[in-house]
């Protein structure tokens, strides 16, 4: 199953390198989220490649695409369309809005009020919209990119726990390294590229692979492994809030995910430790470090094979 | 588990603490000022109302103030400055202001180990089975106490939260008893390390050292207990149980003492030790022995009372020339002795000079009807001492001589002359003073000696129980042939004094109230028999657990164990409680060694393999993250390990891998690690095969 699947994959992730320099981990997690069936928070400044990032990976997927700049004054009405009468046919039709749409980049989310917010996050969780008494299911698959400027810029609305909670993992770019950047400055635009670039997956063959993912193998040495991290990130003295069974899945199924995109049947700690961060980082919550750094700093408290016991 | 729980007692906890301090002070308001307790209630109690918002902690000024006064009112108590009562009082004061700032768990375990700490202390006034029983009542609750005040969260109802506190405080103290009975029987007895001042609380109670008439009569009314003994084979006859206390030889007209002059007790052991008639064997021994072992009540005296003679003696006892046993120190907890008396003895074959002097002396130009009266009964008997003897007796019987407790005052002068002519009535001191002034009078040798007669024979026991109204007084006459000879010039008067016991004779004497009680008791034998029976208790209670003294134990362990020496017992105790701690650590899991699955026994000996060559893998890091760690070091050794991290991987995390080939190759491939050599540098340390080169 890996061994047909992996070239496919792989094709999918060098159309992706070349259009997102030097990010190769961020671009492997990035498709991990989108095989996964999770929603992607993008955390990063203005003009790191975000849009370039959601764009590319629709395209190259073979997705429907709409990007929606999340304002202060945007309604839900903007997000999920609106009825509007017909005088021909004298009912209300619905006119649908940019929600409806399979890669949507939310950009600028915690620029938006909580309201415009809270109603993209229910459509990412019933992955359906309801109007007027009427349920409109989104397409297949539907997969949101938000990006999210720093929470210390003004003029921000800060995103609830509960809310990251229904991202998957979040992600940030980060600046590109010198060569790279180089490279970009002498010319090679990644946009320009982004227009040349040619569907690898089709739609029916991401559905396939989405639907691998939970029948990836996980032995009970690995679960044990899962289950000293969660432990850990309850219990530790500098830890506030602790993953949630929400949180511990989300683990589990980029874990997953992770280890398909990699070609194996089978998950690894390795796949656990390359995913953690991204989906730990902005669930949990210390008393004297950001999630992230705490997440990073539990990584490397935790025994791999438990011969020691857990610190 | 992360919250940090909240460590403040609880309104609960603090009753459980009132409680428990009730019960600790309560038996100290019997010797300490009363009022401390008071202060403890009224601590807990603004404590409590700090608790329900009525009132404020107390600032360090008023603490300040609180506890100054209650220092004064100590001072005012008029204990002594040097005393234990006054370091415990002191102590007690510490105990009832401490709930005053019982705030926070440690506060109130502060308070309850302090508690248990009292329990003990409680046991230097006093040692009776009820103080034991209650001593286990006092840790009953304190426990319970302990566990109350901990934070929880409970469902039940506060009667059934009591309900299982106490439960489980009865259940720890139970535990508790296999234990103090290993320390009770095993732990070496030791002398105390240092001596306690003498507790004003506890009296010189018992005989007296000096003999006014009129002293005795105060004494015949206690009805306290003096010593308990058991005989051995035979019980001797109630006439014969003079219980010999103190020889006094020195009158002065109107008391009789022990020797012209005061002595404490050091020069006065001094002073009897200094003849020691037993070294010169000055005695003959005859007649069987009584053997019997007497445990005697803390009187603050040295004083021992055993049956004339007693020759042999064990117990850190003195013996005197006077033939009498004395304690070495001041009784101040139970005294055992095991005797034996051989009363048939010639005692002083020789008298020596100093005795004969103290033994003859008479006060100057005093009595001197007396003297007349002494003189004329010598002439008439011929100057023979038997029949003198027989005449004083005589004289006594006949003539209207009254035994009684109540005489009337003799004044300061003249005394034998205003008892043997004019009132005629006393009891036994009246009697044996008067007897040796007349013998003395005319040269004979003579003294009084002072102790106790006969005792309460309890049947449940087996054993005698001499009380303070048994205390008695007789005379000892010396002649050259017989050495001292005992006479009871009070028999002659009073015969059922001896016969019949001085319970039975007070009885006549102290009117109805004592006459109804012993008609009640006559008339409900089961009154008398359950009395018998508790005192039989408190006896073994006294002479097994209070008096299990170095000697006791030695014997006990002797029973048991057979010979042994100290360092065996040593060896034993220590083992027995190492062997304790190993299985309590077991128990707690201690030296359980973490049970490792295969692939954590693989990493520890991969870990281990590899920690010998340098590398050290932290506990987050894959083997597969280790593998490449190490290649970049050590190509050989690197591309061994990436062959087991791919193993490994599929060992572990592959359900479709086959265990049994995988774990052999694993186990391989340790071995290959294990021998496989590290290079510096590019250099091999060891030299290698040709083909393992040319790899790398």
């Amino acid at each position: 199953m890996t061994a047909t699947t992996s070239p496919l994959l792989n094709a999918a992730l060098n159309a992706l390198n070349q259009v997102i320099l030097g990010k190769a981990h961020t671009v492997r997690l990035a498709l991990t989220c989108l095989l996964a069936e999770g929603h992607l928070l993008l955390e990063d400044l203005p003009g790191m490649g975000k849009t370039t990032l959601a764009h590319a990976l629709a395209q190259v997927c073979g997705l429907e695409y709409k990007r929606v700049q999340f304002t202060s004054d945007l309604l839900p009405a903007d997000l999920i369309g609106a009825s509007i009468f017909d005088p021909k046919t004298t009912t209300f039709q619905f006119h649908r809005g940019p929600l409806f749409t399979q890669v949507l980049l939310a950009d600028e989310l915690n620029r938006t009020t909580p309201k415009a917010q809270s109603a993209l996050l229910e459509a990412m969780e019933e992955k359906q919209i309801s109007m007027d008494g009427k349920s409109y299911p989104l397409p297949k698959p539907f997969f949101v990119i938000a990006t999210q400027n720093p929470q210390s810029q003004s003029g921000t609305f800060h995103l609830p726990e509960s809310q990251l909670d229904r991202f998957l993992l979040r992600i940030s770019l980060g600046y590109p390294d010198p060569a790279v950047e180089r490279a970009m400055l002498q010319g090679r635009n990644g946009r320009q590229l982004l227009l040349q670039l040619k569907p690898v997956l089709s739609p029916a063959e991401l559905k396939a692979l989405q639907h691998l993912v939970p029948q990836i193998k996980m032995t009970d040495a690995l679960l044990d492994y899962i289950q000293r991290l969660i432990a850990c990130t309850r219990e530790h003295e500098r830890c506030q809030v602790g993953l949630s069974p929400r949180g511990a899945l989300a683990l589990v199924r980029a874990a997953q995910s992770w280890a398909l995109l990699q070609g194996r049947g089978f998950v690894l700690p390795e796949d656990v430790q390359a995913v953690f961060v991204a989906v730990a980082g902005h669930r949990l919550v210390g008393r004297h470090e950001q999630g992230e750094a705490l997440a990073r700093l539990l990584l490397s408290q935790v025994d791999v094979v438990g011969v020691n016991r857990a610190a | 588990m992360g919250c940090p729980m909240n460590k403040t007692i609880t309104y609960s906890g603090m009753l459980w603490l009132l409680a428990a301090q009730f019960v600790v002070m309560l038996p100290f308001t019997l010797y300490l000022p009363w009022w401390l307790i008071p202060i403890m209630v009224a601590s807990v109690i603004w404590r409590l109302r700090v608790l329900k918002g009525y009132s404020a902690q107390p600032n360090a000024l008023v603490k300040t103030l609180l506890v100054a006064m209650g220092v004064g009112g100590l001072v005012l108590s008029g204990l002594p400055f040097p005393s234990l009562d006054l370091m415990l009082a002191v102590l007690l004061l510490g105990f009832a202001f401490k709930s005053l700032e019982v705030v926070q768990l440690r506060d109130g375990v502060i308070v309850i180990f302090l508690g248990y700490l009292l329990v003990a202390l409680h046991f230097l006034y006093t040692q009776e089975i009820l103080a034991g029983a209650y001593g286990l009542l006092g840790m009953t609750i304190l426990t319970g106490a302990l566990i109350g005040i901990q934070p929880a969260v409970t469902v039940l109802n506060p009667f059934e939260t009591v309900r299982s506190h106490l439960k489980l405080a009865t259940l720890m103290v139970l535990q508790a008893i296999p234990l103090m009975l290993i320390i009770f029987f095993l732990a070496p007895r030791l002398p105390p390390l240092w001596s306690l001042p003498m507790m004003p609380g506890q009296t010189k109670t018992g005989i007296s050292e000096r003999m006014t008439p009129g002293d005795i009569a105060d004494l015949t009314r206690s009805t306290e207990l003096a010593f308990r003994a058991t005989f051995k084979n035979t019980r001797p006859p109630q006439a014969q149980l003079y219980w010999r206390g103190l020889t006094l030889n020195y009158f002065d007209g109107k008391t009789w003492q022990q020797l012209p002059e005061d002595y404490d007790f050091i020069n006065f052991k001094n002073q009897v030790k200094g003849e020691y008639a037993l070294f010169n064997k000055n005695f003959e021994l005859r007649g069987d022995p009584i053997e019997y072992e007497a445990l005697y009540v803390p009187s603050g005296q040295p004083w021992l009372f055993t049956l004339t003679p007693t020759l042999n003696v064990e117990g850190d006892v003195i013996r005197a020339a006077d033939y009498r046993v004395m304690a070495n120190t001041i009784t101040q907890s139970p005294a055992l002795i095991k005797a034996s008396s051989y009363p048939q003895t010639i005692r002083d074959t020789k008298l020596t000079h100093t005795m004969r002097h103290l033994a003859s002396q008479l006060p100057q130009g005093s009595d001197p009807r007396t003297h007349e009266l002494a003189q004329r009964w010598w002439r008439e008997s011929g100057q023979n001492v038997e029949r003198y003897i027989k005449l004083i007796l005589h004289h006594f019987r006949t003539q209207e001589f009254y035994y009684t407790l109540s005489p009337p005052l003799l004044g300061d002068q003249n005394t034998i002359d205003a008892f043997l002519f004019d009132s005629r009535k006393g009891f036994c001191s009246h009697y044996a003073g008067s007897f040796v002034f007349l013998m003395r009078a005319v040269g004979i040798p003579a003294r009084v000696v002072v102790g106790y007669q006969g005792g309460k024979w309890n049947e449940q026991g087996n054993y005698l129980a001499v009380y303070q109204y048994d205390a008695h007084a007789w005379v000892e006459v010396w002649q050259p042939e017989t050495g001292w000879v005992e006479y009871d010039p009070t028999t002659a008067v009073a015969p059922s004094r001896v016969t019949e016991g001085s319970d039975a004779f007070l009885a006549q004497e102290e009117g109805l109230l004592r006459q109804s009680f012993r008609a009640v008791q006559n008339n409900l034998p089961w009154l008398s028999s359950l009395s018998q029976q508790l005192d039989a208790l408190q006896y073994q209670w006294q002479r097994w657990v209070v008096g299990y003294d170095h000697d006791t134990q030695a014997n006990v362990l002797r029973k048991w164990l057979g010979d042994f020496s100290i360092t065996t017992l040593t060896l034993v105790i220590l083992s027995v409680f190492v062997a304790l701690g190993v299985l309590w650590g077991i128990w707690l899991g201690l030296w359980r060694k973490p049970r490792l699955t295969l692939e954590q026994s693989l990493m520890h000996e991969l870990d281990q393999i590899l920690a010998k060559k340098g590398f050290k893998r932290e506990p987050a890091q894959t083997v597969g993250d280790f593998a490449q760690q190490v290649s970049s070091k050590q190509a050989d050794l690197g591309k061994l390990l990436q062959q087991f991290a791919q193993h490994f991987e599929s060992l572990c995390y592959n359900p479709m891998a086959n265990k049994a080939d995988t774990t052999q190759q694993l186990k391989r491939l340790l071995k290959q690690l294990k021998k496989a050599p590290i290079t510096q540098l590019g250099r091999k340390i060891a030299p290698l095969k040709p083909s393992r080169i040319s790899e790398g």
